[in-house]
């Protein structure tokens, strides 16, 4: 118990099996930008397709946030806000989209849930409500890590929508934007350029890609992997992409530990 | 988002650029570096109470120390942040046991700092101390200005969304991270850590009796040296090393009194851990 738990020694010892929460749960994450931002023409079809899915699959939702964080970031640095005071700010832009998803899917049975229910409900909520809702961007607030590069939050909503994959083990984590996958350049502004079906975290970290669909740090936290060990990005625009996700096939972009 | 760029006008430069370019673009993310700091709370002090090195040894090491924040209350604001110690040591390792992942025991470590800063806050509260919790944290500049200083558990609010850590189950970012994190957002005046040793030394002192004192180092010198123990938790360290308010953390012995006064006061007690180009 006088045990340092800073000692490397220590740290070893504690490698152990981790057991899954949730096995049967699959987190879906919905894109701010990539989604919500497009209003009705992207997210209505989405929605009828997750409901389709409902029978077969648990579903739980992150949501992202969006154009109304870039442009409170904007006023945020100009006014010399710090990384904490920005993140705090971002998580109720993406509390509001998610809030909206959960109105629309309310009369299937979908729940919101702020994250003190996630911690303590959430099992309980699955059981009698038939999906979930919740706010992508996790609970750092004041407390978000200081970034390597610039004075943005790191953590937005595709590593809070992980790391709740993560800990409860679920059994697929489904990122939805507005791209097929993972591309080797922009695929918006290079039509040219190479379309990544399937590659390994650190691998991809070490292409350095100059853009990525989804948040570095999502990389990083698939390379610690216990239980959630890969992630897939597909395009929410194409109808049927995210039912062949949930039904395993191979769709959009696998990326593996 | 072209039929947007003409209604920009309310957009400064840098707002153009975020809205229509990735928030992974280099470009963006250097201009974003570009923008000013401000301090928030500029003359506060974070000074983090060790769990395991102070608050778990009970009557003899915590009523001196609450004697010295006291004493310190007309001149030094403080925000008082706890560690777990013991009781976090046993919950982690009987989670562990159960396959338990990280993100479930800092749900569980939480608790800990949580009782901690309770029982500190219950013998400060004769002096109107409040105790604040995360969420409470916008009231935390009137009770600062009014009273002169707050109680809060010294972990942050991740959760169940902690990270994993690179290696083992023990969650990355504890309470020395947390109270790091207060006080890198608010711009405070100090960073101050009150442990059980005198401050650094290049190994566990309590083990080896006879291994060197590091009374000041560059954060960058000791993340290359990657010593097998530290006084603090390593995510300090790379935090400290890209942080752009906070340009040193300070580690005193909360048994010896005068100690915490004299870091109050600017003087070089203990170990500095200083951000390097910022300090001589």
């Amino acid at each position: 118990m006088r045990e340092s738990l800073v000692d490397k020694n220590v740290i070893a010892r504690t490698e152990a099996p981790v057991s899954s929460i949730l096995p049967d749960v699959n987190v879906i994450q919905i894109g701010g930008h990539s989604i919500m931002d497009r209003g009705r023409s992207a997210l209505l079809p989405l929605l009828e397709e997750i409901v389709a899915n409902q029978a077969k699959h648990r579903m739980i939702i992150g949501v992202g946030a969006g154009v109304r964080s870039r442009h409170i970031f904007s006023v945020g640095l100009d006014l010399g806000l710090p990384t904490g005071a920005l993140a705090a700010l971002s998580a109720k832009d993406s509390a509001q989209n998610a809030y909206m998803v959960s109105c629309l899917l309310a009369k299937h049975g979908f729940v919101y849930l702020e994250a003190p229910f996630v911690v303590q409900l959430l099992p309980a909520m699955l059981a009698a409500a038939r999906g979930a809702v919740f706010n992508g961007i996790p609970p750092y607030s004041r407390w978000e890590h200081q970034p390597l590069k610039s004075k943005l939050p790191p953590h937005g909503s595709d590593a809070g929508s992980y790391l709740v994959g993560e800990v409860f083990g679920a059994r697929s984590v489904i990122f939805i934007k507005d791209v097929d996958g993972l591309y080797a350049a922009d695929p918006k502004t290079d039509p040219e350029a190479e379309f990544i079906q399937q590659a390994r975290a650190q691998e991809i970290i070490d292409r350095k890609l100059r853009t990525l669909p989804i948040e570095p740090v999502v990389l990083d936290l698939l390379t610690r992997a216990k239980l959630a060990r890969s992630i897939r990005l597909i395009n929410g625009l194409r109808p049927g992409n995210l039912t062949r996700a949930l039904n395993g096939e191979s769709v959009g972009t696998l990326i593996q530990q | 988002m072209e039929e947007m760029e003409d209604k920009n006008v309310l957009l400064t430069g840098l707002g153009k650029q975020l809205v229509l370019n990735s928030l992974t673009d280099a470009s963006v993310q250097k201009a974003t570096e570009e923008t000013p700091d401000f301090a928030i709370l500029p003359w506060v002090n974070v000074v983090k109470i060790g769990g395991q090195s102070i608050m778990d040894r009970g009557r003899s090491a915590v009523y001196p120390l609450v004697k010295e924040i006291v004493d310190n209350l007309p001149r030094h604001k403080m925000i008082l942040g706890t560690g777990a110690g013991t009781r976090a040591r046993h919950i982690y390792s009987l989670a562990i046991d159960l396959g338990l992942p990280t993100g479930v025991l800092t749900v569980l470590g939480t608790a800990v700092a949580w009782q901690n800063a309770q029982m500190l806050h219950y013998l400060l509260a004769q002096y109107g101390i409040p105790f604040v919790e995360p969420e409470g944290f916008s009231t935390l500049p009137h009770y600062l200005l009014e009273r002169g200083a707050v109680v809060c558990q010294g972990m942050p609010p991740y959760k169940l969304w902690e990270p994993n850590p690179v290696a083992g189950r023990i969650p990355p970012q504890r309470t020395d991270t947390g109270c790091f994190l207060i006080a890198e957002v608010f711009g405070a005046r100090k960073m101050i850590y009150v442990k059980d040793e005198d401050g650094l030394y290049a190994a566990d002192p309590k083990k080896h009796p006879s291994s060197e004192y590091i009374p000041r180092i560059s954060v960058e010198e000791l993340l290359t040296r990657d010593l097998e123990d530290l006084i603090v938790e390593r995510a300090v360290l790379e935090f400290l090393a890209r942080a752009r308010n906070i340009r040193e953390i300070q580690f005193v012995n909360g048994l010896k009194p005068g100690q915490l006064t004299a870091a109050l006061e600017g003087e070089p007690v203990g170990t500095v851990i200083y951000r390097n180009g910022d300090a001589e």
